[in-house]
């Protein structure tokens, strides 16, 4: 696999059962990359054990005074060398490949996971769940499956190097037999103390980092209200928690550290031990000697994958079973589609409160609890699984109940802006390049949503234009538009917001207090811009300003989650007192000034 | 092999753009100089346990050297000594490498302790003008990207770096004890690594930076479409997602695809040296063998030295990109040591409560003002409300008078002080803005209150909460003030984290308050019994609030028009009404009339 051929074009259905089976999936998915990871390693780890072997065989030849048999080592050596350079190489490449491989297969199928969960997703798992999956959980598969190539290699190797040092130094054998399994299995007793300990590390410089970048974050209110030294305090003693888990930690890493010092050492004297005396006895070359010195030096190389694969295997599990918890998840009871080919028009009406919006007009909808308005924006859109979970029946768009077609199809039909809608970083072209009818462009969106002066922000924040870069550096549609839009300010957001859905220009837009964020002279523009774009096209705004209801074609009230009255703003003002206690109009009869303020003079 | 190039869309260059001052190498190399220097005994302790480590570690090819020279030479030899010293040696490095690791570990997390506790005490002082200016973000990637990389490396590639250099050094000392040629030719060789190292240590350490921000990028697109479902679902935008995901993984594997390019050559060109030096030892050392200028076994030693010098080198040359990448997050760290800490002398104070501004200019950007000779006079106790269509400058006219910002030219005083020559903790007792940005900290529900007035007790807690309409919920909360708030805990909407802002100003108790939006959050009804019952509260006080909701003009003492940066029109509710200009245009389109 090269990498020039990803990302993949279908990264393929995963085995979600459980964490193990994910992880075979993944393996099996790529098993010619393991194959020529695995095959490299082993030519790499042979040309490592050939060379102590050249070594030994020049000290014999110069021990031997024979000039042809030097000049034939170094040859030999030489030729190890290039064979151990390229296969190491090699190595790296085919196994960082696989990393990435197994990466980028769990970056995609999370994307098409969160695109197919959409809203349920947020609903079900913690925002912060998914994020530890992608950053941290991918990274840690990845390692195992990286790793398990590597593994199978070294313990090739390890077996080969055993079997010949016992074959050719059959004195070595027991030292052999003995050494390697003990120095293998040395530390691993040790290694789930030590993990433990990292985790706690782990988890504790997690808490200091929300904690410092909590506080940063609202640094510009402590810095206007107070409190930085509690704050300083506070994160300090955090700190100082990180301080004492990470030496805790490391005491045991420490230790392992010394442990595979100490035993491969003693490994090393042993077979020096055994071998000089053979040497000595006449019974073995010196150049064997040092051979076996070396063969027993380079088996620390591949005795210390067999403990990475060890913690790659630890560490991975868990990742494992959150990822494949995370991809098992499903959009509950997507309904059959039952053949409706076109989209229904007409009016859209909520059976919960009574709530009707003709075809074609703009309705006001004022609700005085926030909440009830929130969950009728939802209900209207269809598909909402929180009414579904109520029992509550849908929304009917022209008689047909939104939730019998297709997802895809009922928001083409209805749009519904929420009351908290999240702009999408990327330039502003992109963020208005939304499906759409085609019949508003993006200009008269940004005009009827009153965006000037966000577009001058915008055009304020391009790059100076720069010579090599071709096309006008002074178009706000090229300027980027940071995450959630958090470089604007929120009435800014909010118009961009709107113009996105104006943009879209959809049968039925729903619009969740739209303008809650922007001031009463934009508010009254907006209102008539937006009267203008949708004339003909059914649109629903919930809201409580009288700028908006007063350009509604009709205005329905609801008291609690029911609709008790309809009409125009004006004649609803005039019948309904409680309509005009909700639109805000009691400060009207009160009398306004308190007794302190009468002494004050107005300026000249 | 052809080179591979690399990929055009460069994902972290965006990031090199910086608005907080970076220190420069020379910062950085002092600042180095300076920590080791407060840790100097823990320093050279660390180095010496770390000599005898590696020294040890070298007992093994001198005792087989001397083994296979006497037994080349044909003389008898008692083994037992050799063996003894050998175990001795292991021994001694087991010992000195726990303690080496455990010194390192020690020392290393102390320093890191000082260095990020030290970050946040110099941001947490940093002028509030500042903070606006270059917004908390880029603060923010310091305190999490740069410290956790500087951990990174502090935990092991300095160490790592630390030994490896040692025991370099040591071996090619061992070298030239056993003979000087050996060391010459390995020193004749060596620039032949330079010049590879040169290569790649240039082009390396902003390959992986582009590659990690790519990878952050993959991340970041996912987490954004998490974050965003229920727009993304509203709008079909689900297989955009799908394809911008790809797209950043497409440019994060041509990131890889280039650095495996960098680091085939490089890994070449290092096992090429190795190979040449150990040939080149054998051959020259084995050719003055046979002249009898060196013996058999130091022939080996010298040999197992050569061999052994690839693990210090392999060790440098891999930890060294870390120690570029964490220099760099260093001089970002300690950049911010170069901001000037306060705004002037602090000497001053203010002589009374009005507040003024006086032919105030002021823009973000050179070149363009957004408030242009601007004059305000404000009676203690008055209140004002700034209203005018977006972009005006009411927010930045506020900030102005808050001391958040200083006027270009002109002058705000408060009590005749000029607030540019007062630090923000001074302007604070006197002055305080509310602005529509909430923040809870994550923590009690109590510490949110506190950090207005560390000293106040409960029962001012509650009355607090009770003057914003908060009590109640508050009261209804599973521990009461004791609740946790944020991450975690519990998160309030947006509406209840305004009311904890407002209760916290109410604690604060200022004489003078600039509320900028600061009820927009909530239902209009909730809203303006909000401000009623805060107006009882803040009896006396000299408020300046910036309202898009008329009601909030109209229950004011005075109103003031901002328009495209000047005020326009000035005075009291029925007066500007009388008057019949922008603001009674607006009023009445407000009321439908």
């Amino acid at each position: 696999m090269s990498l020039r051929a990803l990302p993949h074009a279908d990264p393929g259905v995963p085995d979600v059962r459980s964490g193990p089976r994910l992880l075979l999936w993944l393996e099996r998915r790529q098993w010619r990359g393991q194959l020529a990871a695995g095959l490299w390693g082993l030519l790499h780890l042979a040309s490592l054990a050939a060379l102590p072997v050249a070594v030994g065989r020049a000290v014999q030849a110069v021990a031997d005074r024979s000039t042809g048999a030097l000049a034939a080592a170094a040859g030999w050596l030489v030729v190890t060398g290039a064979v151990a350079a390229v296969a190491d190489t090699m190595l790296q490449r085919a196994a960082v490949t696989n990393w990435i491989t197994a990466a980028t297969r769990l970056q995609q199928l999370l994307s098409r996971k969160a695109a197919e969960l959409g809203t349920v997703l947020g609903r079900r798992v913690a925002a912060g769940e998914v994020a530890t999956v992608s950053t941290n959980d991918v990274e840690k598969i990845g390692w195992f499956v990286e790793t398990t190539a590597r593994f199978s290699s070294a313990l090739a190797a390890v077996t080969g190097v055993a079997v010949t040092m016992a074959v050719t130094q059959p004195e070595m054998a027991w030292i052999v037999a003995v050494g390697c399994p003990l120095m293998t299995l040395s530390s691993l007793p040790l290694l789930p103390y030590a993990t433990r300990r990292a985790d706690v590390q782990r988890a504790r410089a997690g808490r200091a980092t929300v904690l410092v970048s909590d506080t940063v974050a609202g640094l510009r209110v402590l810095r206007g209200i107070g409190g930085e030294e509690l704050f300083l305090r506070r994160y300090r003693h955090a700190s100082q928690e990180v301080r004492g888990a990470a030496v805790h930690s490391a005491r045991m890493w420490a230790l392992i550290a010394a442990v595979q010092v100490v035993l491969p050492g003693l490994f090393l004297t042993a077979v020096v031990w055994r071998g000089a005396r053979l040497a000595l006895d006449g019974s073995m070359p010196v150049g064997e000697l040092i051979a076996c010195y070396g063969f027993a030096a380079f088996l620390v190389t591949p005795l210390r994958s067999f403990e990475e694969m060890a913690m790659a295997w630890s560490f991975s599990r868990p990742s494992a079973r959150r990822a494949a918890r995370l991809l098992a998840m499903r959009r509950q009871s997507e309904p059959a589609a039952p053949g409706y080919d076109v989209l229904p028009d007409g009016d859209l009406f909520d059976p919960v409160t009574g709530t009707l919006a003709p075809a074609g007009l703009l309705t006001a909808v004022v609700c005085g609890d926030p909440d009830a308005a929130g969950r009728l924006a939802d209900r209207l859109g269809g598909h909402d699984p929180v009414a579904r979970a109520a029992g509550e029946p849908p929304a009917l768009l022209a008689g047909v109940p939104l939730d019998a077609l297709r997802l895809d199809d009922a928001r083409t039909a209805v749009l519904v802006q929420d009351k908290e809608t999240t702009l999408l970083s990327g330039t502003l072209a992109e963020l208005l390049d939304v499906p759409r009818s085609g019949a508003v462009t993006a200009r008269r969106a940004l005009e009827a949503a009153q965006c000037a002066d966000v577009l001058e922000a915008l055009r304020k924040s391009l790059p100076a234009p720069r010579r090599d870069l071709p096309g006008p550096r002074d178009d706000p549609m090229a300027a980027a538009v940071t995450e959630r839009g958090r470089s604007l300010s929120g009435g800014q957001r909010q118009r961009l917001a709107l113009a996105r859905s104006l943009v879209a220009d959809p049968g039925v837009l729903v619009l969740d207090e739209p303008t809650s964020a922007v001031d009463s002279h934009t508010e009254a523009r907006i209102a008539d811009g937006l009267r203008e774009l949708r004339k003909g096209r059914t649109t629903v705004v919930l809201t409580s300003s009288p700028l908006l209801l007063d350009r509604a074609d009709r205005v329905v009230y609801l008291a609690g989650a029911t609709a008790v009255a309809a009409g125009t703003h004006r004649e609803l003002l005039r019948t309904e007192p409680a309509y005009r206690a909700a639109v805000g109009r009691t400060a009207d009869e009160r009398p306004r000034r308190t007794a302190g303020e009468r002494e004050l003079e107005e300026p000249a | 092999m052809r080179g591979v190039r690399p990929p055009h869309d460069d994902p972290a260059a965006s990031r090199r753009a910086t608005s907080l001052p970076v220190a420069s190498p020379a910062a950085v190399r002092r600042h180095i100089g300076t920590l080791l220097r407060r840790h100097r005994r823990e320093f050279a302790l660390l180095v010496a346990v770390n000599a005898v480590a590696v020294g040890a570690s070298m007992a093994g090819p001198f005792l087989l050297g001397r083994t296979v020279g006497s037994v080349a030479a044909g003389r008898e030899v008692d083994l037992a000594p050799t063996v003894g010293l050998f175990l001795a040696a292991v021994a001694v490095q087991g010992l000195f490498t726990w303690q080496v690791r455990l010194r390192g570990a020690v020392l290393g997390e102390r320093m890191l302790a000082e260095l990020r506790e030290e970050f946040l005490v110099r941001a947490v002082g940093l002028p509030p003008e500042v903070l606006e200016g270059a917004g908390t973000g880029e603060l923010l990637s310091r305190v999490t990207t740069d410290v956790d990389r500087l951990s990174g490396a502090m935990r092991e590639a300095v160490p790592q770096l630390v030994i490896s250099v040692m025991w370099a050094g040591l071996l090619l000392g061992g070298l030239a004890v056993t003979s000087p040629v050996f060391a010459l030719v390995t020193l004749l060789v060596l620039p032949l690594l330079l010049v590879a190292c040169r290569w790649y240590f240039r082009l390396a350490p902003g390959a992986y930076r582009s590659e990690t921000a790519g990878y952050a990028d993959v991340c970041g697109t996912l987490a954004e479409s998490i974050d965003a479902g229920r727009t993304i679902e509203a709008h079909r935008l689900g297989s955009r997602r799908v394809a911008r995901s790809d797209g950043r993984l497409r440019v994060w594997t041509g990131w890889q695809r280039y650095t495996m390019w960098l680091r085939t050559v490089f890994f070449l060109a290092v096992h090429a040296t190795h190979t040449l030096i150990l040939t080149l030892v054998l051959l020259i050392g084995g050719w003055l063998t046979l002249r009898g200028r060196l013996t058999v076994g130091e022939l080996t030693t010298g040999a197992l030295l050569v061999q052994m010098l690839v693990n210090p080198v392999d060790m440098i040359l891999r930890w060294y990109a870390d120690l570029q990448v964490a220099q760099v997050s260093l001089a970002r760290l300690i950049g911010v040591h170069e901001i000037e800490a306060g705004q002037g002398p602090g000497g001053l104070a203010p002589r009374g409560r009005e507040m003024a501004a006086e032919r105030v200019r002021f823009g973000y950007t050179p070149g363009r003002d957004v408030l242009h000779e601007v004059s305000l006079r404000i009676r203690p106790g008055t209140r004002v409300a700034l209203v005018g269509p977006s972009g005006a400058g009411k927010s930045t006219l506020g900030r102005l008078l808050a001391g958040i910002h200083t006027p270009r030219t002109g002058e705000v005083t408060l009590g005749g002080a000029r607030l540019a020559e007062m630090p923000a903790e001074r302007i604070r007792e006197h002055v305080v803005a509310v602005s529509q940005e909430h923040h809870l900290f994550v923590g009690t529900l109590r510490d949110n209150l506190l950090l207005a007035r560390p000293a106040a007790a409960d029962d001012a807690l509650w009355d607090a909460l009770h003057a914003v309409g908060a009590a109640d919920w508050a009261r209804a909360l599973p521990g009461g003030l004791d609740t946790e708030l944020g991450a975690g805990g519990l998160t309030p909407v947006p509406a209840r984290a305004q009311q904890i802002a407002l209760a916290r100003l109410v604690l604060a108790d200022p004489h003078t308050l600039v509320l900028d939006e600061a009820t927009s959050l909530l239902d209009p009804q909730a809203a303006r019994e909000l401000e009623r019952s805060l107006a009882a509260v803040l009896e006396g006080r000299t408020v300046v609030a910036i309202a898009h909701r008329l009601n909030t003009a109209r229950d004011a003492d005075l109103v003031a028009v901002v328009e495209d940066g000047r005020i326009t029109e000035y005075g009291g509710h029925d007066r500007l009404i009388a008057r019949g200009g922008t603001y009674a245009a607006l009023w009445r389109s407000w009321h439908g009339r």
